[in-house]
């Protein structure tokens, strides 16, 4: 396995092939005012290209969630920059916003977050009916080999099979980004395993940018690159010359 | 075909189907008020219109003493005036076999050809009169059917003192006579009082009036302004002893249904605000929960690209499909109440057809209505849903901030047990939630107040005016005023106690701009009979000078104690006097002027004349009393209190029970709705503190004993704050009803006040006990998993 670690972004040359997506400069994002202020972004920059798997590391409380809230668009940064595409995601609209998730993010959280009341084909219908070009849901259940229980509520499922559904429900809309954050948290290693391929194979097949919070570090072996956090600031960047698949990854 | 959103909606309602029934019976409790009400006004509005114009009711009436028939012309030749009517109306007295009291009735005429020109007749059953024939006449409706009569039936009238058989042709209706009550009459009594209809010949013979006429009706022309003509017809029929004109505005029928329209129109009012209210505060509690709970599915349709609006609408939705089921509940149950009411005011008014319309435009009024009293509950949790940021909806709520309670702050915590701190910490802790329950509670109260505070309220009218004001059996009017010797042989009659005479006569009191016509009343200075008393239930004594009238004759005429009314006599010489308002009288029903007897007939310039008197009699000696009082030609009408009583109890005593049955019913609904719905939405929220209780050790008695001390706590405040709240609705909607045939008092007992207490709290008791079953059936492992 060869690392390399670069200081600054990422250059274009090593991505000559990929489409940049994201550029961040100097971005911050603080919480509270005066004392009680916390600043859980201290000027992160980084640039995103289409394909890329992208593993993101760091300690408890270093703002990796933080930042990937403000690449979804979830949150607006205090300041610096953010771009996707030819979006300002720093001074976008509330609309804009909401368009932009519609459009091109799919998110996938530690803990799920399923519509209790609706099953699982109903969680991920729920959003393709509000998407433009969607996979049906029963096909984007299937990628995630959930197509045998198409009509279970979340209480009928497992913690792995509800993760499967939310990345169903994420990849659905075909985004060009799916956010991830600790997908893997709440689940035994073989389980966890399942879930990482699911995701895996929809960054293969549909050629999404993925970003995966996770806390454990072999999954770096998965990434293209490897971004490690600390105090809000990107403190490395990794480049794999060889992705592991997710069935190889040991814990 | 549902979206999923809808398809979420759709299970979000089914899992708290409870709740939304609860708040959507509230609300169809006050949309079935508005529902009812609206749709009685309209039946009652649409039918009377369509019977007045169908039948030529008129615009304007006029009693007079004698005027040749050739005057009718020149009324009808006065500009404004449309059509005209004249004829005979008299007072007749009755001999109905098998009645052993005296009735008493009026007999106006009916064209000897072709038929009345305005105020036509409505045959009902039988047929009409046949030309030129005798000895038939026409009878009203409401008197045969107290009396039982039906055509073919004979009946026996004094006609100006002259005894004569009759044969009923027929039973009619009449626009004059929607309403058939004694004139100046508080309560009805079917039974001792007729209207009857005979050829003109036959009447005006009887009464010396052939070739004459003594009543008028009139038309307006289209634009025609009604002062005028009213102006312009006194001023003619004054030589013709005209007892002033009036419009329908004074019509005594035509204003009795008015009444009854501005009541219900109060009550379309009033009650769906309370209710509605209640609904916003309940569908509020119920949303604000409900979004609580679904903070991370809210932040999770955002994260997916869900608009603000589409989640606003979301749940705005969830609002609306309780609106939606409450509106219909709503129609529900206001049509068949309606149709109900319908039946009791068949007993009042009498139409050719009182039938139950419904308002399409209530339904709509009901829809906008519920949907704004929705918006309004929902508004402030809807926004705070809309406003949640996505990445801070993912959080978990922060965890509860808890600190020692107030209570416990002011030093006396050591005497407070475990369970009480818990609940009073959760109290403050919550103390919006807290605060909507006490209202809920209070409202709950409050609405119960009113029904037995109306109910209350219709029995001291009753009581004040037979038991304080009337303390006479029976009293009778004469044909012609008489001396005042005639009192003498009123005192011979048997089984008399006491006796004491009047002289009423009929003027229009003015005051400024304002005037009313009604009977004044000469009585005895401080009679025992028919008492004039003040706010206090002290008798006024009639002075020497100046007059009382009824406070809110007063009030209409914007007339002081101390200021000069103008009294137009319309009878005898019609002097036209100035008297000092001494004072004024406390009495609930009518429109009432008194003056001292003797100082009327001075000022009347006739004489001590009277024209009627009344008994007190002993009980055993009532039937001779009777007996010899139907030999008696010259008396006209005889009014007996006992029969009044049991009459109007008889037929009011349904229609009140019915109106308090219903607002005891829909208070109810409020108050277990209320409750049910507030210990549902704290047991829910709080499940898993009582799991971890339960966890920990707490016995499931103990867990219960937290949650009943909360509502218990709750309960103290709301159920004083609740009796208050009743109060000012009683004073609001009872004060309402303040018309000039009625005013309602507003009475407030202990017992009233116990009323709504208990049952609220048995409403409380019973829904707890519910929440109580609900907690031994709690799934610990449930209760503890992650939150949904
Ligand atoms: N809404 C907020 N208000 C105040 N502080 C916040 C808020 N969100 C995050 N923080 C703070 O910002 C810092 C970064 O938080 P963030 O959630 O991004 O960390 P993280 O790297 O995701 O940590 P973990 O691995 O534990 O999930 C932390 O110190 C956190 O307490
Ligand atoms: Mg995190």
């Amino acid at each position: 396995m060869t690392t390399q670690t670069d200081s600054g972004p990422a250059t274009v040359s090593l991505h000559s092939d990929r489409e940049q997506l994201f550029r961040v400069r100097g971005l911050t994002k603080t919480y509270g005012v005066g004392d009680a202020a916390v600043h859980a972004l201290a000027g992160v920059d980084l640039d995103l290209y289409t394909g890329e798997f992208i593993v993101l590391l760091g300690p408890s409380g270093s703002g990796k969630t933080t930042l990937l809230n403000q690449i979804g668009g979830l949150d607006v940064p205090t300041s610096g920059e953010l771009r996707y595409r030819d979006l300002d995601l720093a001074n976008a609209t509330e609309e804009d916003l909401t368009h932009y998730r519609r459009d091109s993010v799919g998110f996938v959280f530690q803990f799920y977050n399923l519509i209790p009341s609706l099953t699982a084909r109903e969680n991920v219908a729920l959003i393709t009916e509000i998407a433009h070009d969607p996979i049906p849901a029963e096909t984007a259940l299937e990628m995630v080999n959930l197509g045998a229980r198409l009509d279970h509520f979340p209480a009928q499922l497992s913690g792995g099979e509800q993760q499967r559904v939310a990345i169903a429900r994420a990849i659905a809309k075909r985004p060009e980004v799916l956010l991830c954050d600790e997908p893997t948290g709440a689940l035994d290693i073989r389980t966890g395993i399942v879930v990482l391929e699911a995701i895996e194979r929809v960054n293969r097949e549909l050629s999404t940018l993925t970003v995966v919070i996770t806390h454990n570090a072999v999954m770096a072996q998965m990434a293209d690159r490897v971004v490690r956090f600390s105090d809000g600031r990107v403190h490395s960047i990794h480049k794999n010359s060889q992705r592991a698949p997710a069935s190889s990854v040991n814990w | 075909m549902f979206s999923h959103l809808d398809r979420k909606l759709l299970r979000d309602l089914t899992r708290l189907k409870g709740q939304a029934l609860a708040v959507a019976l509230v609300m169809a409790c006050g949309l079935a008020m508005l529902t009812m009400s609206r749709s009685l006004i309209y039946s009652l509005e649409s039918t009377r219109r369509e019977y007045y114009e169908a039948h030529r009711f008129a615009d304007i009436f006029v009693a007079l003493k004698r005027a040749p028939n050739s005057v009718a012309s020149r009324v009808a030749e006065l500009p404004g005036v449309a059509g005209v009517d004249a004829g005979v109306s008299a007072q007749v007295t009755l001999d109905i076999p098998g009645l052993d009291e005296p009735a008493s009735g009026l007999v106006r005429s009916l064209p000897d050809r072709g038929e009345k020109e305005l105020n036509r007749l409505f045959l009902r059953s039988g047929r009409w009169l046949t030309p030129r024939g005798r000895g038939e006449v026409l009878v009203g409706e409401a008197f045969a059917l107290a009396n039982q009569l039906g055509p073919g039936d004979a009946i026996a009238m004094l006609l100006n003192g002259r005894r004569q058989e009759f044969r009923i042709a027929g039973i009619v209706l009449s626009p004059e006579f929607v309403f058939e009550s004694r004139p100046g009459a508080a309560l009805p009594d079917n039974r001792t009082y007729g209207i009857f209809w005979m050829p003109y010949e036959e009447v005006a013979r009887a009464f010396d009036l052939y070739g004459a006429f003594n009543f008028l009706s009139l038309t307006l022309a289209p634009g025609a302004r009604e002062h005028a003509v009213i102006t312009a017809v006194d001023q003619l029929l004054k030589l013709y002893g005209g007892r002033g004109a009036f419009g329908r505005g004074d019509h005594p029928s035509h204003i009795r249904v008015s009444d009854e329209i501005r009541v219900l129109q109060t009550l379309s009012i009033g009650f769906p605000v309370v209710f509605l209210s209640v609904a916003a505060f309940m569908i509020n509690a119920v949303l604000s929960r409900l979004l609580a709970l679904q903070r991370e599915q809210i932040a999770i349709l955002k994260a997916f690209g869900f608009a603000n609006r589409q989640i606003v609408v979301h749940y705005l939705k969830f609002a609306f499909v309780i609106v939606a089921v409450g509106t219909v509940l709503g129609a529900m149950g206001g049509v068949p109440l309606a149709k109900r009411l319908v039946v009791m005011y068949e007993m009042f008014f009498r139409f050719p057809a009182l039938e139950f319309r419904l308002d399409p435009s209530a339904l709509v009024w009901a829809a906008l209505v519920a949907t704004f009293a929705a918006t309004i509950g929902v508004h402030g949790a809807v926004r705070r849903a809309a406003k949640l940021p996505p990445a801070e909806a993912m959080r978990p709520e922060p965890p509860a901030n808890y600190r020692p309670a107030f209570v416990e702050r002011t030093g006396i915590a050591h005497w407070l047990s475990h369970t009480f701190r818990i609940a009073v910490r959760n109290i403050e802790r919550r103390p919006m939630q807290a605060a909507f329950t006490v209202a809920g509670l209070a409202l709950a109260t409050g609405i119960l107040i009113v029904p037995n505070s109306f109910r209350d309220s219709v029995k001291r009218i009753l009581g004040f005016q037979w038991d304080v004001i009337d303390r006479d059996d029976i009293s009778i009017g004469l044909l012609e005023p008489a001396g005042v010797k005639v009192g003498h042989l009123f005192e011979k009659l048997p089984g008399v106690v006491s006796t004491e005479v009047f002289r009423n006569t009929a003027a229009r009191i003015q005051f400024g701009h304002k005037s009313r016509q009604l009977a004044i009343r000469g009585m005895t200075a401080d009679g025992e009979h028919k008492r004039v008393v003040d706010k206090a239930l002290h008798q006024l004594p009639l002075p020497e000078h100046g007059l009382l009238i009824s406070a809110k004759l007063a009030e209409i005429l914007g007339a002081r104690v101390g200021d000069q009314l103008v009294l137009e006599i319309l009878e005898g010489k019609r002097p036209v006097l100035t008297l000092p308002l001494v004072g004024l009288a406390d009495d609930l029903t009518g429109l009432s002027a008194y003056v001292e007897r003797r100082a009327l007939n001075r000022l009347l310039g006739e004489g001590d004349v009277i024209n009627g008197a009344s008994f007190v009699l002993d009980a055993a000696a009532r039937p001779n009393f009777l007996r010899e009082l139907k030999g008696i030609p010259k008396v006209s009408w005889v009014a007996v209190k006992d029969s009044l009583r049991a009459s109007f109890e008889k037929t009011t005593a349904a229609s009140i029970n019915l109106i308090q049955t219903m607002y005891l019913v829909f208070a109810t609904v409020v108050a277990f709705g209320v409750v049910y719905n507030n210990a549902r939405i704290s047991l829910a929220e709080r499940a898993r503190e009582l799991a971890t209780l339960r966890v920990v050790g707490f016995s499931s008695r103990e867990v219960g004993t937290v949650l009943v001390t909360e509502l218990v706590i709750l309960g103290l405040v709301a159920l004083p704050l609740g009796l208050l709240l009743g109060t000012g609705f009683a004073t609001g909607i009872i004060g309402m009803v303040n018309t000039e045939t009625v005013r309602l008092p507003l009475v407030l007992t202990a017992r009233n006040y116990a009323f709504a207490t208990l049952v609220v709290s048995i409403a409380s008791v019973i829904s707890a006990a519910v929440v109580l079953r609900q907690l031994s059936h709690l799934n610990l492992v449930g209760a503890l998993k992650a939150p949904e």
